[in-house]
């Protein structure tokens, strides 16, 4: 086993008597593409600034290639950061912000101007090294900032949230461009977002955070299908995940899930024998619920709240007592609002959380 | 009906556009009679045109007049007070901006009020205040200086010097300034700092390299109104000023009006005409830089 390339253990942070870091332990590999990702307020902007030295570190140890670099200036950590707002000097040259971090090192012009162009032609900017940050697209701006980052050879790039600034057809192309530059180059790279597709569609691991602690830490696809409680159960996956609150019911043979609303169904694949009885909650992804003709195929029948055709699939909202449900059918489905609609779950697809919201492993 | 609509709505503008016209010419009329005196033969108090064109009382304001002196006098403290205004409201204004002090929004007020109060109210203490501090500056330079005592006096002192000046007509200018720059620092991102701290920026570089040029055209704009209204003051530098070498160009300007035998118009339309030229310029310069600060911070 390698080294991790960066090592947080017990990590801490207060802000007065608020504690927005509560002790967290993950582990970034080589050429990691790591995002973190939570709610607003969950603290990941924090835990990245504490990693690039901008924000101190209460309790714990942050190890860079296997060197606890608590206390070691920002700019002495070999890593480098982009900026939410990409944070491009106005008053310079594109070539000027590249080569900014190197001019402050004294470093010869000559050298410095091989280095920018050396990034430059890898970021294909080559052509804009004369305009200033503001004469550039939203896109090209985001290249210069990883320009600015690349030329320092980091052995960590922190990206905060850059692309929540974009509107979305740029945002789409522009994580196609972070994920071929994280192909090219392999740099190691944490990421922070709020957006979980943003997250799905980059990463390699994904640590997904909840008021200062991490919930779950694993690969995407890890995460989509054993999600180890209900708020990374809800968070990861879009449209997110029904949970339904039951009661495990049935006998030594067959096992079934019955609503506090009332409708059961039954639970194939794993033995609950054991649960009877239990109270728990069901979840089930919007895509695992259909709709069907008759009432003999169905698990429960609910009303239709709102429907939104989106051609090639279509999401109902549909109410049943108390509780409200996603469906994600294929195809369009022309559904009027108000109208009753027979549903079934795919029962071999499910989840079950305790009442604490722990997953209750199979 | 478009037509009739047309038709009144070209009334209109006709009608606007000659009450403009009025207005303007109203408001240019003592810009013309300055103009025209400052270079007539034989000016007087009443619009004219000039008899015969001359500018000997431009030549006068320098040779017969000490004007070269009020003018240097002038330029010399009101640019010193604009620079010292420059460097404190940068810095400070940078400061109230990042601080989140308990005291910061109470003393902006604060300071505010000062600029609110009229300052000729406060006349009589500033002056008592600055008299109690050039007495004491006077008698513990007098043992040092000796034969130069005089000399450094008028440009140390704080009653007929030059730095009392700079000091007191930089203090009624600050609070503005203050404010300007902590409403332009508020429009600069965290982020330019922070990204030149990971780029390796020291304490002195990023001030040097980063913040003062983004702050320019807020500096430009503090520096402006600084330099306008300390270049038009003019009951500051009559109190706290009284030898002849020490006088500036309002100064000038007014004991040339106040000379009783004699009343010379193209002396003090030429005068004027001298006043008026680096408010002027100041303006032209700067007028990019205003609007950019006022249309609301940095753009990149």
């Amino acid at each position: 086993m390698t080294t991790p390339m960066i090592q947080l253990s017990g990590v801490r942070k207060s802000f007065g008597q608020v504690g927005v870091i509560q002790g967290v332990d993950i582990e970034v590999e080589d050429g990691e593409f790591s995002v973190f990702v939570g709610p607003s307020g969950c603290g990941k902007s924090t835990l990245l600034r504490m990693i690039a030295g901008l924000e101190t570190i209460d309790g714990g140890d942050l190890i860079l290639n296997g060197q606890r670099i608590n206390d070691l200036p920002p700019d002495q950590r070999g890593i480098a950061m982009v900026f939410q707002s990409y944070a491009l000097y106005p008053h310079m040259t594109v070539a000027q912000n590249i080569g900014f971090s190197l001019d402050l090192k004294k470093v010869p012009k000559a050298e410095i101007a091989r280095e920018v162009g050396r990034v430059s032609e890898q970021l294909q900017l080559s052509e804009l090294l004369d305009r200033r940050p503001a004469e550039l697209s939203g896109g090209q701006r985001q290249r210069v900032a990883i320009g600015r980052a690349i030329i320092k050879r980091p052995r960590v790039i922190l990206f905060d949230e850059p692309l929540s600034n974009l509107d979305a057809a740029l945002r789409v192309q522009m994580r196609a461009e972070l994920q071929k530059l994280h192909q090219e180059l392999r740099p190691t790279i944490v990421y922070v977002t709020h957006d979980q597709v943003e997250a799905m569609t980059m990463a390699t691991r994904i640590v997904v955070l909840n008021k200062g602690r991490v919930e779950q830490w694993d690969t995407p696809i890890a995460l989509y299908n054993n999600p180890i409680n209900t708020f990374v159960a809800g968070f990861i996956g879009s449209p997110r995940m029904n949970l339904i609150a039951g009661t495990i019911t049935g006998d030594a043979t067959v096992q079934g899930f019955k609503a506090d609303a009332g409708w059961v169904a039954r639970l194939d694949g794993r033995s609950l024998a054991g649960s009877i009885g239990q109270s728990v909650t069901l979840g089930v992804r919007p895509e695992d619920i259909r709709p069907v003709a008759t009432a003999a195929e169905a698990d429960l029948e609910a009303r239709v709240a709102i429907v939104e055709r989106l051609g090639a699939e279509t999401y109902l909202n549909v109410r049943n007592g108390e509780d409200t449900l996603l469906v994600r059918a294929q195809g369009d489905l022309a559904m009027t609002p108000g109208t009753s609609v027979q549903l079934a779950l795919n029962h071999a697809a499910f989840h079950l959380f305790d009442q604490t919201g722990a997953v209750i492993a199979a | 009906m478009a037509a009739i609509a047309d038709k009144r709505s070209g009334a209109y503008t006709f009608l606007a556009y000659v009450t403009l016209v009025i207005i303007s010419i109203f408001c240019l009329l003592p810009f013309v009679w300055m103009a025209l005196a400052s270079v007539d033969t034989n000016a007087k108090l009443f619009l004219k045109w000039p008899d015969g064109i001359t500018f000997e009382h431009y030549t006068k304001v320098f040779a017969e007049e000490n004007g070269v002196r009020w003018f240097a006098n002038s330029l010399f403290t009101v640019l010193s007070a604009t620079v010292l205004v420059m460097i404190i409201s940068g810095l400070g204004g940078y400061a109230l901006s990042r601080s989140r002090a308990w005291w910061k929004q109470p003393f902006l007020y604060a300071i505010l009020l000062i600029r609110v109060l009229p300052s000729t109210a406060l006349l009589v203490p500033l002056y008592k205040v600055l008299l109690t501090a050039n007495i004491g500056l006077g008698n513990m330079l007098r043992p040092i200086t000796g034969e130069y005592y005089r000399t450094v006096m008028q440009w140390f002192g704080f009653i007929d010097g030059y730095l009392g000046l700079i000091v007191v007509l930089a203090t009624g200018q600050l609070p503005l300034a203050l404010w300007i720059m902590k409403i332009f620092f508020d429009g600069v991102p965290k982020d330019y700092e922070e990204a030149a701290i990971l780029d390796g920026a020291t304490l002195v570089q990023r001030i040097h390299r980063v913040l003062i040029p983004l702050a320019l055209p807020g500096l430009a704009a503090a520096g402006l109104f600084t330099f306008m209204s300390a270049w038009g003051d003019f009951l500051l530098p009559l109190i706290l000023l009284s030898s002849p070498e020490l006088q500036t160009l309002p100064i000038g300007l007014f004991r040339a009006f106040l000379r009783v035998n004699e009343i010379d118009y193209g002396l003090l339309a030429a005068l004027a005409t001298i006043y008026l030229i680096p408010a002027v310029i100041a303006f032209s310069f700067a007028r990019r830089f205003l609007v950019q600060t006022f249309s609301g911070g940095v753009k990149g």
